[in-house]
């Protein structure tokens, strides 16, 4: 019977399963992108090279945006500990491409190549002027740069070497160039630390924190488990305000397809009613119906969002959309979960409808 | 041998608002088991509520109501409807199926409600006495009122009911048609013993029970 109802009303179905399916489509993709942006930049700043991480004192540890830059002098005093191989401030400045977030790095390129071991450069070579910027392979090929060209950021720049991705930024600007444009002389948004040998990572961060006791100091691998781990400590406001949305629409949706349902079948539900069904079966008949809508949608979604990401990361290559087991099935309990809230109230009312009133219902 | 069904100074009382509208006004009838009864009466004397009533479908004001020993006043909601599902067939004016199920489920679901399982040889053997065994997978908008009709005895009596209660069962069939249905609630209750209360505003129809029970404004004038 469940079926058949479901299908007797194909308009209110599809709508039904439409937004249990972007309900869950929205979860999985937000969730998706975000910990696709945060693999992604966490793979770089990886790629960097280095082993230690130092952000001034309450900085927003992923992405490192902080309004108050530590004096680049640290790196001096962080280059004298002990094990400490070499040490490059970088400055970070938020841009953005086509909708799309990036950070641009103001670095120090002879401390930069001691840390990172210099770049691979595919097209020319490293800054000459003040005005000089780097761009990585895919930045460029996304954006048909070429070598030579004037590029934009905030001012103008010239793009003199074109290099292979992977360490920190895709786009890369004299340090002391970054300093003018942020306002920001003398300063630096990160220090990396590369140790003599990765074995002393724990001690140099140590002897760091003895240094600069407020600081935020991470090794990179700690670094690595935070940003990549599935539960997105930082974006928690964020994407929980998102998830909420999301069920939100679900639950809604779900709740007023069931009420109107129960509305247009009064009179079958009190024809159940005289054939003797309980409260509890026919409470049962529009939680299950509430549950096959959901299971359809939350397949569709399944499905719309792989088919979503493949799409967007096909259109938009610096945009990566991982999508984990784990957040589909949470979103999936999220969406049966409202799913049944929603059902809920419109399944007391019914089950508790006067049988003789229903029968007379027209 | 006790009553199948008895009552004693039954009322009901409507409230709508802040009129009252008696339905019942003190109903006083005994019906043994195997018997059919008609109940004729006219409109709006309170048939209806009294077939309500003895299915348990709503609860008496006031008075005694036995049915098969179970005493409404003293019964919850909850435990009427569990005697409904084991002790009541329906049959309707309006056939009442469900119209997105097939003839087949609409019987079966009654099976299901009862909870008792799929019973194969009872399932074949009423749809075969009602002459439906070949139009089961239709919907009921494929079907004619008559057969309508008949898929509704079909699962009034498929969990075989103590009593069958029908309200008007042949008010929307043609003569032909109320002829048929008339045939086979009467050989229901020869053959099986089933016990019918049937409302009737059609003397024909009153015909086919054994005994006929009068009503008017909400009382019994005579049988
Ligand atoms: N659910 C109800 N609410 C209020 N009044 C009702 C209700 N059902 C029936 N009545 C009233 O009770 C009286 C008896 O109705 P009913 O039992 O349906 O009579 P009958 O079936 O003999 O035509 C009528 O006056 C009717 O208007
Ligand atoms: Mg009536």
């Amino acid at each position: 019977m469940i079926v058949e109802n479901v299908l007797h009303r194909p308009i209110r179905t599809l709508v039904s399963i439409l937004a249990v399916a972007i309900e869950v489509g929205m979860v999985m993709l937000v969730v998706g992108m975000t910990h696709g942006l945060l693999n992604e930049y966490a793979k770089r700043v990886e790629g960097v090279g280095a082993d230690v991480m130092i952000q001034p004192p309450n900085a927003s540890f992923f992405f490192g945006l902080s309004s108050a830059p530590m004096p680049v002098k640290i790196a001096d005093r962080l280059a004298e500990l002990p094990h400490v191989l070499a040490v490059t401030p970088v400055l970070f400045q938020s841009y953005s491409t086509g909708g799309v977030p990036i950070i641009v790095y103001g670095i120090d390129m002879p401390s930069w190549n001691r840390v990172t071991g210099g770049f691979v450069y595919l097209q020319g070579g490293p800054f000459r002027g003040p005005n000089d910027i780097l761009v990585d392979d895919i930045y460029a090929r996304d954006n048909h740069i070429r070598l030579g060209q004037t590029l934009n950021v905030y001012q103008d720049f010239q793009v003199v070497g074109i290099v292979e991705h992977g360490k920190g930024s895709r786009l890369f600007i004299p340090l002391a160039t970054a300093q003018d444009m942020a306002g920001a002389h003398d300063k630096a948004s990160i220090f990396y630390v590369k140790c003599v040998d990765p074995a002393y990572t724990d001690s140099v961060i140590a002897s760091v924190r003895q240094l600069l006791p407020n600081y935020t100091v991470l090794s990179i691998k700690q670094f690595m488990t935070l940003v990549t781990s599935n539960d997105l400590p930082a974006l928690t406001a964020f994407i929980t305000a998102l998830i909420a949305v999301a069920v939100c629409i679900g639950f809604l949706v779900i709740f007023l397809s069931m009420y109107t349902t129960i509305t247009e079948r009064t009179r079958e539900i009190g024809i159940l009613k005289s054939l003797g069904a309980s409260k509890a079966y026919i409470i049962q008949v529009i939680l299950r119906e509430a549950a096959l809508l959901c299971l359809v949608g939350i397949v569709a979604g399944i499905v719309g969002t792989i088919v979503a990401a493949r799409v967007i990361q096909s259109s938009f290559p610096t945009i990566s959309v991982d999508l984990t087991p784990l957040w589909g099935l949470r979103a999936a309990a999220l969406a049966l979960a409202g799913a049944l809230l929603g059902a809920f109230y419109p399944a007391f009312r019914a089950a508790r409808l006067d049988p003789v009133d229903a029968l007379a219902y027209e | 041998m006790e009553p199948l069904i008895a009552t004693q100074d039954l009322k009901k009382v409507y409230r709508v608002g802040k009129v009252e509208v008696h339905a019942l006004r003190g109903v006083d009838l005994v019906v043994q088991e195997g018997e059919f009864v008609a109940v004729v009466g006219p409109s709006g004397c309170g048939k209806s509520t009294l077939l309500h009533i003895l299915g348990g479908l709503t609860p008496p004001t006031s008075g005694r109501v036995l049915v098969d020993g179970n005493d409404f006043m003293a019964m919850s909601d909850a435990e009427r409807t569990r005697f409904r599902r084991h002790k009541i067939g329906f049959v309707f004016q309006r056939y009442n199926l469900l119209p997105t199920l097939t003839a087949r489920d609409n019987i079966r679901i009654a099976q299901h409600i009862q909870g008792n399982g799929f019973n194969p040889h009872r399932f074949a053997m009423v749809t075969e006495m009602l002459g439906i065994a070949d139009k089961l997978n239709r919907k009921p908008y494929a079907l004619s009122g008559g057969e309508q009709q008949r898929v509704a005895i079909a699962r009034a009596i498929i969990c075989e009911p103590k009593i069958l209660l029908a309200d008007e069962p042949t008010g929307n069939l043609d003569s032909e048609n109320s002829q048929i249905v008339l045939n086979m609630l009467r050989t229901l209750n020869r053959t099986f013993r089933q016990t019918i209360l049937m409302i009737t505003h059609n003397p024909e129809a009153a015909a086919v029970a054994d005994r006929i029970v009068r009503m008017r404004d909400g009382r019994i004038v005579g049988s």
